[in-house]
């Protein structure tokens, strides 16, 4: 039987609150002596990173090997070896892990790689700006880094895709900061990055915005650490002694003196947060954790450790063994506490004894029976907090024992944890070594496990438990193939051939079988490709459905018709240019259209998306595209459009020429041709109207209409009349624009004339309507005599002119019209002479 | 703010019973704003905002600027060529993603790289990111400088039973530039909207482009189960139909009280532009106290100055101007009525105040006051605006294009209309009215003879200006074809002889021309009332898969004494329940004599969870619930087709309908976005909302 629990655990503050130190695991002679190393441990039960430190003198001896070059290991906390290579590129300034538990290293040229636990890594650079300016120092948090330039400014990047550096607020530093840290974005009430840095006696701090002095005295401080959620940070100063704050400096939390701890010797090697309200202080054998009042508990080491915080607690790696310290969580003090009479300690009682066949189980039972329910709950709980499997199954079955008794009990969290348990034991095997709580569990999700998991290769562990969990399997599966085809080898005794089928059979058949129809054949195929297995990629790519991840590897692939006929296809313009866009670049114009027009009908509307693109950026290129296409039509388009936009004469005459040149030899466009002839003989006209008017007048560009117009209103009938003939202009269209024109100018007399020069081809109804429009109602009676008889009363009413109305009632001796006419006149005045010739109709 | 579901339900247990059941539009805005705000945010600190004016006014329905300064918004511009001086540090450029826009923004950055004036980039694209957008960047050679981001703003609520995309130039690009960007942006909409209301069961449609769906929307892994987060069953079918299935339709002008304030003044995105004097609240002293009871001759003399006066944008709403509710769907020959009915009921209301005699009869009143004052000042608007288009609607053009259209429509005389139109063209008739009769009667007629043609395009030509003639090439090209010659060429591409519209048939088979007009602006008993006596195509084949009966003949003259009072509001018991969604049923032929492709499909994913293919299971569904019809327009829809769709879903109980389009048109809009005429009206640099 395992330690009772209450073994591991240490009182504080009176014997309310309890700590406990769980070994996790023991690792004695596995890891190097880690006073000699730089340091850096992923949280949630992370692998650590150790880098040679240049800068502590190391006693050259067998033990030791020589490393003529920088050198990464990463360990397991298990102390297992996970991943070691070598760093060739310039000096390392930092490495920290991402919140994938990706490893992050960067030089002092800025740039960096994130390393998969595979050992392939991504590279990126801040840019050639910082490579010159040389980067000081950097802290990376999960979600991106910050880097301290060598000119003293902070510079963030956010995520780990290679995003731009952004520069923060320039604090105006004149030396390194003593420490910094930074507060991730998701901490942080802005929502964007937060730099703490250690100035002379006070802290700066810096964000995208600006950068503000918190005007603090009791610095410069040698360590500065965030608490985990960012609400609070906890200061070390040179005289030992430690601050806590929170964030914002508003408020002073605690104080502590550590400079006279017994049993410390040496620096203090590092201050870090277990969970959110208790502080670890680490020397080289001993860590300190100081409670939020103050109150102490020391754990003694045999070396020197390495302390990592997580959520809930701190976990702790010496030289024999990886240690987890925290609170002792609510619910296990509850059960377990010498003494505790709360229902959940009593249930738990009640198990032991009904194990025992002792009737005290009953008795026990009864005294909760109203708080039942919470203590089940509570026991759920506490199994979830329990490193041994021993204990955690005694308070799982005591649950079980409590539920019994109730009538009504939704299982639903009893079977999660149950569940919960089953994987994290699992995963805290030293094998796999990943020593994490159920706290942490939660908080960072299965599926993020499960992807831990596979990160290290383990796709059967990881398949079972997504199955177990019922997670998709699809990122699981994806890894596997991936892997699967980088340790298949071509087959050496078949053909090349056969071994890809078999691969890709086998491929698609495993994600068949288990569902993984998510799961994008492209990246695979990808993978396939980058490992020089064309025709494995080209088979697995069939499989891919979604062409937006199909065609960016089909170009890359080379496969350039195969990839546009895909992305037209796919319907989606955007993956259309990204095609179109590629092959511009990198094919010969020539081929370029080639490849496009003999798409025919299938790449049309790749053609026709390359239009629209070419007409806005890249005119020459649609010029040849349409004149090596024989497309005549567009072409002389093409040239009217430029024409529209030209300001010189000559130009605009020229392209419009042009179009009618690419008119006339399209056989079917002859009438367009014709026009484009219309119209550049317009414009010549107009240019010569133009000089006749000494350029006061503008005629270039106008409509015909316009121009006859112009002429008119400007006295030059003369040349209106060569234009009308010129052009062709039907009478019925001349006869408006003239009368229209006329009117503008009021050449009533004008008007007259022109309107009796010949019977007019528009009527003289247009006459009257027109004149009245524009308020020459006078005028335009003159005209309503020439109109059919039968209208021109209203014509007259239309004028205004009632008694003329009235007359032509009279001569046409119509009664009822005169009637009408009375009622609707405005007023009386009228009302009376038309009264006056209505009775002289009699 | 105010979409809370308590109110929504106490809107729709109001006066309103109509709604019952109606999808919960306001979602979608709430999307769009939340959508914004994050956007935003994710930008630290002050910013100023470089406005796309093409999205302003889309904006302006789903937010305010309030929202927009709360969220460190300091300073808004319109996104124009030239310089840009912006005070703080942050720059965020708000626009869709045309090389146009991008070359602006280039230019800016290099402006400022020039001046050494330090600033943050930030290029939000509406709605997606694009490769397009970051290789221009690079061609300019400020990619580097510039975040890229996007800010998906889809649909866009613009009244409860219409959400649009407004996409300005969507038909121009589909048809006439062959860009097929819109398209694929509806489908990724219509799947945020299948995401949020639940799985489409049953996808029905018309038309070449709108068949392309049939290819996008069942590829995506989306679980609709799970997705669903309002709404439940509701949807019962996705009716999608694509702008040239009808060409008709649009060429047509707007005869309702909406459209033709379309077609008059021009609404632009649910936007306005009125003189002042409308909107303002009447003087306190009013020199023309009387404005309602003007007669017509005195309110033409009137018009005049009020259409030079300063213009303001206002947004025309039903949501909070229930009059214009009432109106918007009206023929414009009814209007006058209603107005005038209005301006009694609101005099009596007013004489109550001497009929007040206790205090509390006074306080009543007072307490009904604003509630007066806001109608009256909606009579006022709407009473001005009558005034503004009455006037247009004497005039000769007006009337005379009225008559070709019908003689068109009803196939009369076909080339003397043509010389109609080259009478129009003579008298100076709008070069947009004049193309769209010209295509009206390609479409109507099979195509207009070769000599009248080139004699009509040279006339127009003429007058117009030379620079029309690409125009005129696009509209006579394939995909749009819509002005054809008579007989085709040989060398015509066999697509566009298939494209040929068969409308004669179509007109007896639909029935698209009502025989008794007499009644018609009485009654409004068909559809046909929006055209003063034509149905529209495209409602008409909603109506084949939703409203069978309509199609064959009036539901609204066989219960005519139930209509009587015509306020649409009539008895419920009298509606007949809506059949279930059966396709095209019964209309294979006239569908399939229609150009374009016909489907209707059961997407995979839904046919598996229940059986909805089986009829009798719909049918059974069906009894007693409400379910909408989701109509998609791929390139736009009229004023009038909306309003013929809720005269529609007003005739049957259990079906709603759910309108969705790439955008506002009308022919005007039409003609223009072909011909490549930007209407701006950006006046400040500084923009608003």
């Amino acid at each position: 039987m395992p330690d009772h629990p209450t073994s591991s655990w240490q009182a504080m503050q009176d014997g309310n609150v309890f700590y406990r130190r769980q070994q996790l695991y023991s690792i004695a002679g596995k890891l190097p002596n880690l006073d000699d190393y730089k340091i850096a441990a992923c949280r949630y039960g992370g692998p650590l990173a150790l880098m040679r430190d240049n800068d502590k003198l190391v006693a050259l001896g067998r033990a030791t090997p020589v490393f003529a070059k920088a050198q990464i290991q990463v360990y397991s906390p298990a102390g297992e070896g996970l991943l070691l290579f070598s760093w060739e590129q310039a000096k390392i300034v930092h490495f920290g892990w991402t919140g994938d538990e990706r490893l992050v290293v960067l030089n002092d040229e800025g740039t960096y790689r994130i390393y998969d636990l595979q050992g392939e890594y991504d590279q990126y650079s801040l840019g050639s700006d910082v490579a010159e300016i040389g980067v000081e120092d950097a802290k990376i948090h999960e979600n991106g880094l910050v880097a301290l330039t060598n000119s003293l400014t902070f510079l963030e990047v956010k995520g780990w895709s290679g995003g731009k550096p952004l520069t923060l607020a320039n604090p105006g530093l004149s030396q390194p900061p003593h420490s910094w840290v930074v507060i991730p974005p998701d901490l942080t009430i802005s929502r964007h990055v937060e730099v703490l840095a250690s100035v002379e006696g006070t802290i700066y701090s810096v964000d995208t915005l600006e950068s503000t002095d918190q005007r603090l005295s009791r610095g410069p401080f040698t360590h500065m650490a965030p608490s985990p959620n960012g609400k609070s940070l906890a200061l070390l100063n040179f005289s030992g002694l430690l601050l806590v704050v929170s964030t914002d400096f508003q408020r002073n939390l605690a104080e502590f003196d550590t400079s006279e701890v017994p049993g410390s010797e040496g620096q203090i090697r590092q201050v870090q947060w277990c969970g959110n309200d208790a502080i670890l202080v680490t020397w080289d054998n001993l860590a300190l954790m100081v409670g939020p009042f103050g109150d102490t508990l020391q754990f003694f080491y045999s070396g020197p450790t390495y302390a990592v915080t997580e959520v809930d607690g701190v976990r702790v790696v010496g030289p024999d063994v990886c240690d987890f310290i925290q609170k002792v969580p609510a619910s296990s003090t509850s059960v377990f506490r010498p003494g505790s009479t709360s229902p959940s300690a009593i249930l738990y009682d009640a198990w032991e004894n009904f194990a025992k066949r002792s009737p005290k189980a009953d008795e026990s039972i009864r005294s909760i029976r109203p708080e039942l329910g919470r203590a089940v709950d509570e026991c759920i709980d506490a199994a979830g907090q329990e490193w041994e499997p021993y204990w955690q199954r005694r308070l799982l079955n005591a649950a079980k024992f409590g539920r019994s008794f109730l009538d009504l009990y939704d299982p639903t969290d009893f079977v999660n944890m149950g569940q919960a348990l089953k994987v994290l034991n699992a995963v805290r095997d030293f094998e796999i070594g990943i020593p994490i709580t159920y706290t942490q569990y939660v908080h960072a999700s299965p599926t993020q496990l499960v992807a831990r998991l596979t990160a290290r290769n383990l796709h059967l562990l990881a398949l079972r438990i997504s199955t177990y969990l019922s997670l998709k399997p699809d990122h699981v599966l994806k890894h596997w193939a991936c892997a699967k085809i980088l340790r298949s080898k071509p087959s050496t005794t078949g053909t090349e051939f056969e071994g890809d089928n078999e691969v890709c059979k086998m491929i698609v058949d495993k994600f068949a079988k288990l569902g993984g129809g998510g799961v994008s054949y492209a990246d695979i195929a990808k993978k396939a490709w980058e490992v020089g297995r064309t025709s494995l990629a080209t088979k697995l790519l069939d499989y891919e459905p979604r062409a937006s991840d199909q065609v960016p590897l089909l170009l890359s692939m080379k496969e350039d018709r195969l990839a546009l006929t895909k992305a037209v296809d796919s319907g989606d313009p955007d993956l259309v240019y990204h095609v179109l866009l590629h092959l511009h670049k990198s094919m010969s114009l020539g081929s370029f259209f080639r490849l496009i027009e003999d798409g025919g009908e299938r790449l049309a509307p790749a053609s026709r998306l390359l239009q629209v693109y070419a007409r806005e950026q890249n005119r020459d290129m649609l010029r040849d595209f349409y004149y090596s296409d024989d497309r005549r039509v567009e072409s002389a388009v093409l040239s009217l459009e430029e024409a529209g936009s030209m300001t010189d004469p000559t130009a605009k005459i020229n392209a419009v020429k042009a179009a009618q040149k690419f008119f006339s030899e399209d056989k079917d466009r002859g009438f367009e041709a014709r026009m484009m002839d219309e119209s550049a003989r317009l414009l010549v006209a107009q240019q010569q109207l133009e000089k006749d008017a000494d350029g006061k007048i503008p005629f270039f560009g106008l409509s015909v209409n316009k121009t006859i117009e112009t002429c008119l209103l400007n006295g030059m009938s003369k040349k209106a009349d060569k234009i009308k003939s010129d052009c062709k202009v039907p009478d019925k269209r001349f006869w408006y624009i003239k009368l229209h024109a006329l009117t503008a100018t009021r050449d009533f007399e004008g008007l007259e004339t022109f309107a009796k020069s010949k019977r007019s081809p528009i009527g003289y109804e247009a006459f009257v309507h027109h004149l009245v429009e524009k308020g020459h109602g006078k005028e335009a009676a003159t005209y309503v005599a020439r109109c059919d008889a039968s209208k021109r009363v209203d014509l007259y009413v239309e004028c205004g002119e009632w008694r003329m109305a009235g007359k032509e009632c009279k001569d046409r001796g119509d009664k009822a019209r005169m009637d009408q006419l009375r009622r609707t006149c405005p007023n009386s005045l009228i009302a009376r002479e038309l009264e006056q010739i209505a009775a002289s109709m009699k | 703010m105010a979409a809370t579901p308590a109110s929504v339900t106490e809107q729709s247990s109001g006066p309103d019973l109509e709604n019952e059941g109606l999808l919960d539009t306001s979602v979608l805005s709430e999307l769009a704003k939340k959508d914004l705000v994050d956007a935003l945010n994710s930008v630290n600190g002050a910013k100023t905002l470089v406005l796309d004016p093409s999205i302003a006014s889309p904006l302006g329905l789903v937010t305010e600027v309030s929202l927009l300064k709360h969220h460190g918004v300091d300073k808004m511009f319109w996104l124009e060529p030239g310089p840009l001086s912006a005070t703080s540090t942050n720059i965020v450029y708000l626009c869709r993603p045309s090389i146009r826009h991008v070359k602006i923004i280039a230019d800016h950055v290099k402006r400022h790289a020039k001046e050494s004036a330090k600033h943050t980039y930030t290029l939000l694209l509406v709605p997606r990111t694009s490769i397009l957008v970051e290789r221009i960047l690079e061609e300019e050679g400020v990619l580097g400088e510039v975040n890229i981001s996007s800010y998906n703003l889809q649909f866009i609520p613009i009244a409860r039973d219409v959400i649009s995309l407004e996409y300005d130039n969507a038909f121009k690009e589909i048809w006439a530039d062959g860009d097929e960007s819109a398209i694929y942006e509806s489908a990724q909409a219509l799947l945020t909207l299948r995401k949020i209301y639940g799985p489409f069961p049953r996808i029905i449609g018309k038309g070449d482009h709108a068949a392309v769906y049939r290819a996008l929307l069942p590829s995506s892994n989306v679980s609709p189960r799970v997705a669903a987060l309002a709404g439940g069953d509701k949807i019962d079918s996705l009716i999608i139909l694509d702008r040239r299935v009808d060409m008709v339709t649009p060429l047509l002008t707007q005869l309702t009280y909406e459209g033709l304030i379309d077609e008059m003044i021009g609404i632009k995105n649910s936007h306005i532009e009125v003189p002042v004097s409308l909107l303002s609240p009447p003087n306190p002293t009013p020199a023309n106290p009387a404005a309602p009871s003007t007669s017509a001759s005195t309110s033409a003399v009137t018009a005049v100055p009020l259409s030079k006066e300063k213009k303001k944008k206002y947004h025309l709403t039903a949501a909070n101007d229930p009059l214009f509710g009432e109106l918007r769907d009206m023929n414009f020959a009814s209007v006058g009525k209603r107005l005038n009915r209005t301006a009694h009921r609101l005099d009596e209301d007013y004489k109550a105040r001497l009929k007040a005699q206790t205090v509390t009869q006074l306080r009543d009143f007072v307490g009904k006051l604003g509630g007066l004052q806001t109608e009256h000042q909606a009579l006022r608007l709407h009473t001005g605006l009558s005034e503004m288009i009455v006037p247009q609607t004497r005039t000769e053009i007006f009337n005379k294009s009225l008559e070709i259209q019908q003689n068109l429509l009803a196939s009369y005389d076909v080339s003397g209309q043509i010389s109609s139109i080259e009478d129009l063209i003579a008298q100076g008739a709008d070069m947009q009215l004049v193309i769209r009769l010209l295509c009206l009667a390609s479409i109507t007629s099979g195509g207009i003879k070769t000599k009248p043609l080139e004699n009509l395009k040279r006339e127009i030509l003429q007058s117009y200006g030379y620079n029309f003639l690409p125009l005129l090439l696009s509209l006579s090209a394939p995909p749009l074809a819509v002005l054809l010659p008579n007989p085709l060429p040989a060398s015509t591409p066999p697509s566009v002889v298939a494209s040929r519209y068969p409308y004669t048939s179509v007109r007896k088979s639909l029935r698209l021309l009502m025989e008794d007009t007499d009644a018609l602006d009485e009654v409004e008993n068909d559809i046909g009332y929006v055209y003063s006596g034509y149905a529209p195509i495209s409602i008409r084949l909603v109506q084949c898969v939703a409203q069978k009966g309509g199609v064959l003949s009036n539901p609204a003259l066989d219960k005519e004494k139930s209509a009587d009072s015509g306020s649409g509001n009539g008895n419920a018991s009298s509606k007949v329940q809506a059949h279930p969604i059966v396709g095209w049923k019964g209309f294979e032929d006239v569908l399939a004599a229609i150009p374009g492709e016909t489907f209707d499909i059961f997407p995979k994913d839904y046919a598996g969870h229940e059986d909805a293919t089986s009829p009798a299971t719909s049918l059974l569904q069906a009894r007693n619930q409400t379910s909408t019809t989701v109509v998609f327009f791929l390139g736009g829809c009229t004023y009038t087709e909306i309003a013929a769709l809720r005269w529609v879903s007003r005739q049957n109980k259990g079906r709603n309908f759910l309108i969705a389009t790439t955008g506002i048109i009308s022919g005007n809009s039409l003609v223009d976005s072909v011909a490549g005429i930007v209407r701006g009206s950006t006046g400040s640099k500084d923009a608003g909302l």
